[in-house]
């Protein structure tokens, strides 16, 4: 009952017409974001952070998610006309809702994964208040050892579950660790890894990274050459699909939102992830699995549902423990720094208008959506014949100013264009950025809370097991690992046993 | 990407080894708490562990189709991406010279007559347009306080 109160709160808040302006904002950029190739929502949310600086955080973040959910729906648009997925979470409607445009069923395809993505984000909506506000009163109990240790295995979660390759994935969050330690220390203010350079005293920014390694690497890779597209021609008429089709896929769209969002509350797992396990499922449940990959409706629906409501279950780590769940939560959460909030379970209770105006944006966010996108589908699929040679110089103009905004100085930009060149060189070996910039937030975060638990412990290390929680958190990292690399050692030895046969 | 993967390595130990002989700089341990070279030496361990062990793992494992799969494009698209980040970085350089604006309409106007081949004209136009409308936004509007150049804008 607590819950829908605050929900009610936080609708006063982001009903006022500005906040109402900055969503429908957000969720055009977002669309056109989700609809273009060449940019994911992560780089775009990391390219407008810097411009936000001076809003207030309520609008801000309004925008930002409403940003995000707009990437969520429009890069269905791209998959069904073009085949080209915006957005690596729209592949699998790629798949299907291409061969269903080949067969004339473009709208149809258009219009059931709007309906879906628009009933999977009001229902993620009300799940992530319920969730995220429970969740955020029970860890209030944590003290330093135990946020020490949900840091920890937040890391982890998010390389064993999200990281293709382990290894990189580890490396990647080391080295992001090793770069939230330059700068001044905590113990004994010393400058560590600074040479001298008074810019580095604060640390590296979040938000310079962020923009080198996602914004301008991501340009940097689709400018390698251009693809001209070619999208089918969808009229408004035809993007209606009948009630049949709706009553069809309910059950598909179900399924969908609820693995999405019950996948996307593990830190690691994005939508991706949700939206590619949900075809699983749909191709599991279905009578005719042999189908898949000629245009099955429902798994459009299904997959779509997935990756919005995904949106929302990543949203919960962040808003109650302070954890970024995936690439596009830890910019929205070094948002929230950067506004001089500080994330976590206190959130709800210093700044209960904020994180509830926020969360029920979503469904204003949702509702803009959908009006948006269903009858504008056809403009938005014409902005796909836009040259890219166009966009990239005028992204890259905006990642100037942003990175410029940071701290009003020209170090700042020259060190976002040596994270573009990291970045693109990580992009083409196949080592994920994500765990790197995920370390960059939390590594201090980890870094304090250890100073200050083995503070209040006299130095005793036993802190971490004696408390309760804090050892039922390392528990669950030691029960993974061994999982994990049990997996690991078994499939090495068969590729010796392989070998040897 | 077992190339890739090499590189990789061969760069994470430089990494790790340059942060290990860092880490020693500072005291390993405070009084009760972990010192300010506590987390640089951990990190470099780490990272030092894993990239061997991705090293290790190169010259190990069997081969895998993505090994055979190239790690860069081809010299004309890899010229592209250099030439790009050369303009970025002169547009950064020449920046407080020419003021905000000016650089930003010179670097659009050239990637799009240099790079994308589009007519002088059109490219200055563009230009421009792109300039004149993030200056509008971001200095008119949003005061940010870019540096001015020699023309006083």
């Amino acid at each position: 009952m607590e819950v829908l109160v605050n929900l009610a709160s936080g609708f006063v808040t982001c009903l006022s017409p500005y906040n109402i302006l900055m969503a429908a904002l957000g969720a055009f950029l977002g669309t056109m974001v989700g609809i273009l190739p060449g940019l994911g929502p992560s780089a775009t949310m990391a390219i407008i952070l810097p411009i936000t600086f001076g809003m207030d955080p309520t609008p801000a973040m309004i925008m930002l998610t409403s940003l995000y959910l707009g990437a969520m729906y429009g890069g269905s648009t791209t998959s069904i006309l073009v085949n080209v997925p915006g957005e690596a979470s729209s592949v699998c409607t790629a798949i299907e809702g291409y061969q269903l445009a080949r067969q004339g069923k473009a709208g149809t395809a258009l219009g059931l994964s709007a309906i879906g993505s628009f009933f999977a984000g009001i229902f993620g909506m009300f799940a992530l208040a319920f969730t995220a506000s429970t969740l955020a009163e029970f860890s209030l109990k944590f003290g330093p050892a135990e946020v020490f240790c949900l840091v920890l295995m937040g890391m982890f979660t998010i390389i064993y579950v999200g990281g293709k390759d382990i290894t990189k994935s580890l490396m990647s969050m080391v080295i992001g660790l090793g770069l939230g330690t330059v700068g001044t220390d905590m113990v004994e203010g010393q400058a560590r890894f600074t040479y001298g350079v008074s810019e580095l005293l604060d640390g590296i920014d979040f938000v310079i990274l962020v923009m080198g390694t996602f914004g301008i690497a991501e340009v940097l890779e689709s400018a390698e050459e251009f693809m001209k597209v070619e999208p089918m021609r969808v009229k408004f008429r035809e993007l209606m699909p009948s009630l049949t089709e709706v009553w069809q896929c309910r059950w598909a769209t179900l399924r969908g939102t609820l693995v999405g969002f019950c996948i996307c509350c593990i830190p690691g797992s994005g939508p991706t992830i949700a939206s590619f396990l949900s075809y699983g499922l749909e191709q599991t449940v279905s009578k005719h699995p042999e189908k898949f990959g000629t245009g099955v409706i429902e798994s459009v629906a299904a997959t779509e549902s997935a990756n919005n409501a995904a949106v929302c279950g990543a949203m919960v780590p962040m808003f109650s423990l302070g954890i970024p769940g995936s690439g596009a939560t830890a910019v929205l959460l070094g948002g929230l720094i950067l506004y001089g909030l500080k994330p976590g379970p206190l959130l709800f209770v210093e700044h209960p208008d904020f994180v509830w105006g926020v969360i029920a944006s979503m469904f204003i966010g949702n509702v803009i959506l959908i009006v948006m996108n269903l009858p504008m589908v056809p403009l938005f699929a014409s902005l796909l014949r836009i040259s890219y040679s166009l966009v990239y110089p005028a992204i890259l103009v905006v990642c100037i100013v942003g990175a410029y905004a940071v701290a009003s100085g020209l170090f700042e930009v020259g060190m976002m264009l040596v994270f573009a060149v990291i970045g693109y060189f990580m992009k083409k070996g196949d080592v994920p950025a994500a765990p790197m910039l995920m370390a960059l937030i939390m590594g201090p975060m980890m870094e304090k809370n250890l100073y200050q638990a083995l503070n209040l412990a006299h130095g005793d290390l036993s802190i971490f097991i004696r408390r309760p929680i804090a050892a039922t958190l390392l528990g669950v990292i030691v029960v993974m690992s061994v999982v994990v690399m049990s997996k690991r050692v078994r499939k090495a030895r068969g590729t010796v046993q392989e070998v040897e046969q | 990407m077992r190339k890739a993967d090499r590189i990789f390595g061969v760069i994470g130990l430089g990494i790790a080894l340059w942060s290990f002989l860092e880490s020693r700089k500072f005291h390993y341990m405070a009084q009760f708490t972990p010192g300010p070279g506590f987390f640089p030496f951990w990190v470099a361990v780490t990272l030092g562990l894993l990239s061997a062990y991705l090293l290790f793992n190169t010259f190990k494992r069997k081969p895998s189709a993505t090994d055979h799969k190239k790690i860069l494009p081809e010299a004309h698209m890899l010229l592209r991406v250099a030439a790009i980040l050369g303009l970025l970085a002169l547009a950064t350089g020449l920046m407080k010279l020419l003021g905000f604006p000016l650089t930003l309409a010179l670097f659009t106007a050239a990637v799009l007559s240099f790079l994308e081949r589009y007519s002088l004209v059109k490219s200055i136009a563009y230009g421009i347009a792109y300039a004149a409308v993030t200056w509008f936004i971001f200095e008119y509007m949003m005061t940010m306080g870019f540096p001015k150049g020699f023309l006083g804008i």
